[in-house]
This record gives structure tokens, C-alpha cells and sequence, in this order.
């Protein structure tokens, strides 16, 4: 159960890493609690707008007003109208990198909310549109599709709109996972960069023709505000900070070494380096910029905390893209953009935690595991010996620390990883399991059968922690 | 997934409510704030100030007020002029005219066109002219409450008045008001005779 043959993991390629795989700061800085404090903050913010949003209606809207199907149905497809404009700045909002939601939702949580938030916003726009296409059309005695005739052609912005929500229809199809894994990355990358178009395109028609936001006044102001704060976010977010954030510290790969067969660690060095805000766990979105890597970029957790001589990834080859890492060579200058996410430990509601990694997933634990104080616990879930990663490092950790480090070595159906992933094994292993926050990183198989068995051993939800594997 | 499925099972159930809270029939009448002036007797008081939701009160019915039913005008900024959308801004103001006997000033003459019968009721158009120039239409007779009431609402709202559609075209030929062709079209039918005869 309890793998002692740590050899195999060691396997690296002729020479050792040039700086060193060895934490910087032997004693690190305890890092104050980041808690749920700011999280709670945008959550508030949310609810505070999408009732701002719908408030003009009922402001507008006598009481008893609406007398027939075809006013129920209209002023349904105007509340559904007004919900869906709001969604949709905050779904580009969320996908703005910008740093404070970065920090405080973290990028899992982000996707997350995006992908629910998405579904949620598609919902919203047919609803809108079926409204009041149907209401309108019982109102001036047309048939449905004669009604869409009249929106399109009499009009102003209609035409646009439809295309938005063609576009977002589009974009919603394809997001679905089915459909998703079926298209190359890329390609689907770019379809769903489509979706700024839906800001584009259905812009105009909000105010053209909005009951709500057609008159001058604090409500239109205030609609055209958001639109701009939020473009402002994405500048912000997308380029102006990534832009200072990349010419003050300059990264450029400095070596890549193989961790395993299928394994590579990216070292990275840049200029002050010390002054990156950066928490073990926390990941950036890495752009290397040669002639085959240059037009993506892919987020990759740090797998050694922060310190002022370098960064390092650690990654597992599985596609084109991670493949080309391997041929990177030294100089290459890299764009970083982050850090994000909420997966460290500043962000632990229990003073003692349990790791729990599979695989590649061990990077951000890695990291973390400098920031954590002692008495920390680590289960490393690997299927065979050579996927064991950094285990010099995490052994020396495990010494100076005093962190207890299980290698659970198997397959899933192997004795020692069946005796280990169900709730009596992980109170075996971790007695006070209840009392610590939990992290998990690694495949989704193996983080969810955790998940389950850390549930049913009595662990709170909010102290579990999970970080995206694949973004 | 299971709270994507939550947000839009509360996205209808918050909009179910809200459109059943608002559509609650009886809470008309209790609308507090800002009970209309009576009924303005003179021609120019469909220009009247807008109060914040107004009900009509002269009629006693609960019928909405065409500011918050008003339909977005098709090409409303496209193909009117600078002074006719004026007067869409303010002639938002219920359409209280509907039960003026209007009083012709001394110069001033009404002429009142034929009743128009159309799909929801009839009408009948009086313009106040001045000289030859129309200063002033309303219509009469109009269906009043309903869905109907709120087409005749957003068609007085937009045609008639000091400051409405006709005085600013000085013709019958204006645009038609969304939502309301038929009335439009009856309306400008009524129009039209009462031009010619005058």
C-alpha cells in the first residue's frame, strides 16, 4: 500500500535541474488567510445587479397592467430580455481574467460558473425571444413566423440580434461536451471566441428597441455603464495587466527537464521574480512564444512555490500541444498571465490539511506543500512507479516539514489503492480526516471517487478544495 | 450541471412570479402615488407633464398607461422627423384626451371626421384647426379598456395631442403605430375625411 521503491520516479534525463528542485526559502513567511470574505463580496454583487437589472421593469409596469395572454407573455419576454443582457456581461465579465475575480473566485470556480451561468443565459435569450415573438404576434393578430418577418424587416437592430442568438446558439451547441470533445481545441477555442460577437451584435437592439432602455434616462445611462465597465474589465484584464505584468518580469524558459517518460518540468527565469504575488496552488495562463506555441495559451499550475530565481510547470505530455513543450529551448521568451486561483493554502479554513494528487496532479500540491505548516498529509495516487513525479522533492519536504507523504501506487482495482480510496482507508490513514482541509488535484476518475469517499467519511463540503485539472 | 438546472428553474419561477405579482388583477386600484389631475378639459392637455404611473382615473377602469406598454416604434428614429419624435417624447402622458369634450377657442374650429368602425370598435377623429393649420386631434370613441384600451393608449399617445404626430405632419399620412395597425389605419381613414371636409 505505502510505496517505498522511490527510485523509479527519479528518473531524469542525464542532469539534475540547474536551479535546483529544492524549495527557496526553507522557512517561508506565513501567508495571511485569504478567506471567503471577497468571494461572499462578488456573490453579493451579483444578486445586487441582476435585481438592479430587472427593477426597471417593475418600476415601469402598473400594477394590474397586464390584462391578456399576449401582455403576460410580452412582459415575460421583457423580464426574460433584461436577465439575459445582464448574464451576458457577466459571463464576458467572468471570462475577463481579471485579477480580483482571478484571486477570489479562482479560475475552477470561474469556468465552472461560466459553463452553469452559460446554460443559464442561453435559456434566458430563447425564452426572450420565443416570448415575444409569440406575444407580439397575438397582440397584432400575425402569425408567428409573419411576426418575425416584421421583427426583421420594420425593426431597427433586429437582424443583428437574431445573428447574436444564432451566435450564442452556436457557441452553446458546441460548448456541450459531447460536441466539444469532438472538435480539436483549437477550433472549438475559436468558436467560442465567437461569443464576443453576441456582445456586439446585440447591443444595439437593447436600446433600439428596449421597452426599458429605449428613453434617455438614469436606467439607459446605467445599462450603457455596465457595457462599458465590463469592456473596460476585459482590457483591463486581457491586455493592459498582462502587458505590465510581462514587461516587468521578462520571463524566458531557462530549461526544461524531463521529470519522467512522459513527464517535462519548464523552468522559467525573469526579473523580479520576488516581487510576483504568487501562492503555491495558483496557476498562470502561459504563452511561449516560438513559431509553434505562440497562438495558445494553456494554463499550467506552478509546481514549486514562489521564489526570486525562477518558476517552474511541470506537465504531462498528452497532446500536440504539451509535446511541443518538450522541444522548448532555452532564451524562449515566455507571456504569462496570472496568477489565479483560490487552490493554496492561504485559502484553508482548518489549520491541518490532507493532500490528495493522481498523477500530474501533484504540481500545484507540490507548491503548496512549502506554504502548508507541518503536520500536513499527502496521499499521491500514481498507476505505475514512473508516474510518481518530484518525489526527491516531496520526500525532502516530507522530512523538513514533517508532512507525512503516502505513494499509493496501482491501478484502480489493485489491492493497495482499493484498501486506500474509500472512507475506512483515508480514517486509517488520516485519523482527525474531519478536522482538515482537503485538496485534490489529479484526473477527473480519481478526484471524484475521492470526493465521494471524503464525503461519506464526514468531511464538509467547504473544506474540500479542487482545482481544475484540464481548464 | 445541477446548478445550471437550478439557475433555470429559478430564472422561470422568478419570472412566473414577477409577472404573476405584477399582473395581479385588483392591485390596479391600489397604486398609490400620483392619481392623475382630472381630466384636462382644454385641447392642450395631452401634453400634460407625465406623472410616474399614471392611472386613468377619469375613466375609473384600471387601463395601463402607454408609457409602460409602449412598444418599441420600428424605425422610430429612421423615417420621422426631428419634431414629430419630439412630439413621441412628450405625449407619453396617458391618453386622457379620449374623454374631452374639447372646447374650441374663439379663433379655432373642430371638425370631426366619420366613425370609423375597424376589429376592436370604432372611432371617430376631431381635429381643431386653426385657420387651415391642424393644431390640435383627438380621437373619440374608442375601445377603452383591455388590450384594445392599450392599442387606442399608444395610438392617441402617438398621433394626437398639440403636439402629436398630426399636428406635426399636418396629413394623414403618418407612420403606422406598432402593435395598433388597425387602429392606426382606422384612425387615419377618420383623419383623412376630416382633412378633406375641412
Amino acid at each position: 500500500m505505502t510505496y517505498q521503491e522511490t527510485r523509479a520516479a527519479g528518473r531524469r534525463t542525464g542532469h539534475s535541474a540547474p536551479y535546483g528542485g529544492r524549495p527557496a526559502a526553507p522557512v517561508p513567511p506565513a501567508r495571511p488567510r485569504r478567506g471567503p470574505g471577497a468571494r461572499r463580496a462578488l456573490a453579493a454583487l451579483f444578486w445586487l445587479g441582476l435585481v438592479a437589472a430587472v427593477v426597471p421593469w417593475w418600476l415601469d409596469t402598473p400594477a394590474g397592467s397586464l390584462t391578456d395572454t399576449a401582455d403576460l407573455l410580452t412582459a415575460g419576454g421583457r423580464i426574460t430580455g433584461l436577465i439575459a443582457g445582464y448574464l451576458l456581461l457577466v459571463q464576458v465579465l467572468m471570462m475577463s481574467r481579471l485579477g480580483v475575480l482571478e484571486r477570489a473566485l479562482g479560475g475552477e470556480r470561474i469556468s465552472r460558473l461560466h459553463r452553469d451561468l452559460g446554460a443559464t443565459l442561453l435559456v434566458a435569450v430563447l425564452t426572450h425571444m420565443s416570448l415575444l415573438v409569440v406575444g407580439y404576434s397575438r397582440q397584432e393578430r400575425n402569425s408567428v413566423l409573419a411576426e418575425v418577418g416584421v421583427l426583421l424587416t420594420d425593426y431597427e437592430d433586429m437582424i443583428t440580434a437574431f445573428a447574436a442568438a444564432g451566435v450564442l446558439v452556436t457557441v452553446a451547441v458546441t460548448a456541450v461536451g459531447a460536441v466539444r470533445s469532438r472538435l480539436p481545441y483549437e477550433l472549438w477555442h475559436l468558436l467560442h471566441a465567437a461569443s464576443y460577437l453576441t456582445l456586439l451584435l446585440g447591443y444595439a437592439h437593447q436600446f433600439s428597441n428596449g421597452a426599458q432602455l429605449h428613453q434617455p434616462g438614469l436606467v439607459r445611462t446605467g445599462w450603457i455603464a455596465g457595457y462599458v465597465l465590463v469592456v473596460a474589465a476585459l482590457v483591463w484584464g486581457r491586455v493592459l495587466a498582462p502587458l505590465a505584468f510581462n514587461l516587468r518580469h521578462r520571463l524566458r524558459v531557462a530549461d526544461v527537464v524531463a521529470e519522467s517518460q512522459d513527464t517535462v518540468s519548464v523552468y522559467l527565469t525573469g526579473q523580479r521574480l520576488n516581487q510576483i504575488d504568487l501562492l503555491g496552488g495558483q496557476f498562470f495562463r502561459w504563452r511561449f512564444l516560438n513559431p509553434g506555441c505562440w497562438w495558445q495559451s494553456h494554463p499550467f499550475s506552478v509546481s514549486a512555490a514562489g521564489n526570486d530565481r525562477w518558476l517552474r510547470i511541470t506537465v504531462k505530455v498528452v497532446g500536440g500541444y504539451t509535446a511541443e513543450l518538450r522541444d522548448l529551448t532555452p532564451g524562449t521568451r515566455v507571456w504569462a498571465q496570472g496568477p489565479s486561483g483560490t487552490f493554496t493554502a492561504a485559502h484553508r479554513t482548518r489549520e491541518r490539511t490532507l493532500l490528495i494528487a493522481g498523477g500530474s496532479g501533484i504540481a500545484p500540491l507540490r507548491a503548496m506543500l512549502e506554504e502548508l505548516p507541518p503536520g500536513a498529509a499527502l496521499i499521491y495516487r500514481a498507476s505505475t512507479p514512473a508516474d510518481v513525479l518530484l518525489h526527491q522533492e516531496l520526500d525532502w519536504l516530507a522530512q523538513a516539514r514533517q508532512t507525512s507523504v503516502w505513494y499509493v501506487v496501482g491501478r484502480r482495482d489493485d489491492p493497495g489503492p482499493r484498501q486506500v480510496m474509500n472512507p475506512e482507508g483515508l480514517r486509517r490513514l488520516v485519523p482527525d480526516l474531519t478536522r482538515r482541509d482537503v485538496y485534490l488535484c489529479g484526473p477527473g476518475g480519481l478526484v471524484d471517487e475521492a470526493v465521494a469517499a471524503l464525503r461519506a467519511a464526514g468531511v464538509p463540503r467547504r473544506q474540500i478544495h479542487l482545482t481544475a485539472f484540464e481548464l | 450541471m445541477r446548478r445550471a438546472l437550478l439557475a433555470i428553474t429559478g430564472l422561470a419561477a422568478g419570472t412566473t412570479a414577477l409577472v404573476v405579482l405584477k399582473g395581479a388583477p385588483g392591485s390596479g386600484q391600489t397604486l398609490p402615488d400620483a392619481p392623475l389631475p382630472l381630466a384636462p378639459v382644454a385641447p392642450g392637455g395631452s401634453a400634460a407633464p407625465e406623472p410616474p404611473s399614471p392611472t386613468a382615473a377619469a375613466s375609473g377602469s384600471a387601463t395601463p398607461s402607454s408609457r409602460a406598454s409602449a412598444k418599441p416604434t420600428p424605425k422610430a428614429s429612421a423615417d420621422r422627423s426631428p419634431a414629430s419624435q419630439g412630439g413621441t417624447r412628450t405625449s407619453t402622458a396617458p391618453a386622457a384626451p379620449r374623454t374631452t369634450t374639447s372646447a374650441p377657442k374663439v379663433t379655432t374650429r373642430t371638425v370631426t371626421g366619420p366613425s370609423v368602425t375597424y376589429e376592436y370598435g370604432s372611432l371617430q377623429v376631431r381635429i381643431t384647426l386653426s385657420g387651415s393649420r391642424v393644431v390640435d386631434a383627438t380621437a373619440i370613441g374608442l375601445p377603452l379598456g383591455g388590450q384594445s384600451g392599450q392599442r387606442s393608449d399608444d395610438v392617441q399617445a402617438r398621433y394626437s395631442g398639440t403636439s402629436g404626430e398630426v399636428v406635426a405632419r399636418q396629413s394623414a399620412n403618418l407612420s403606422t403605430v406598432s402593435g395598433a395597425t388597425y387602429t392606426s389605419t382606422a384612425y387615419k381613414q377618420s383623419l383623412q375625411a376630416a382633412l378633406d371636409k375641412a
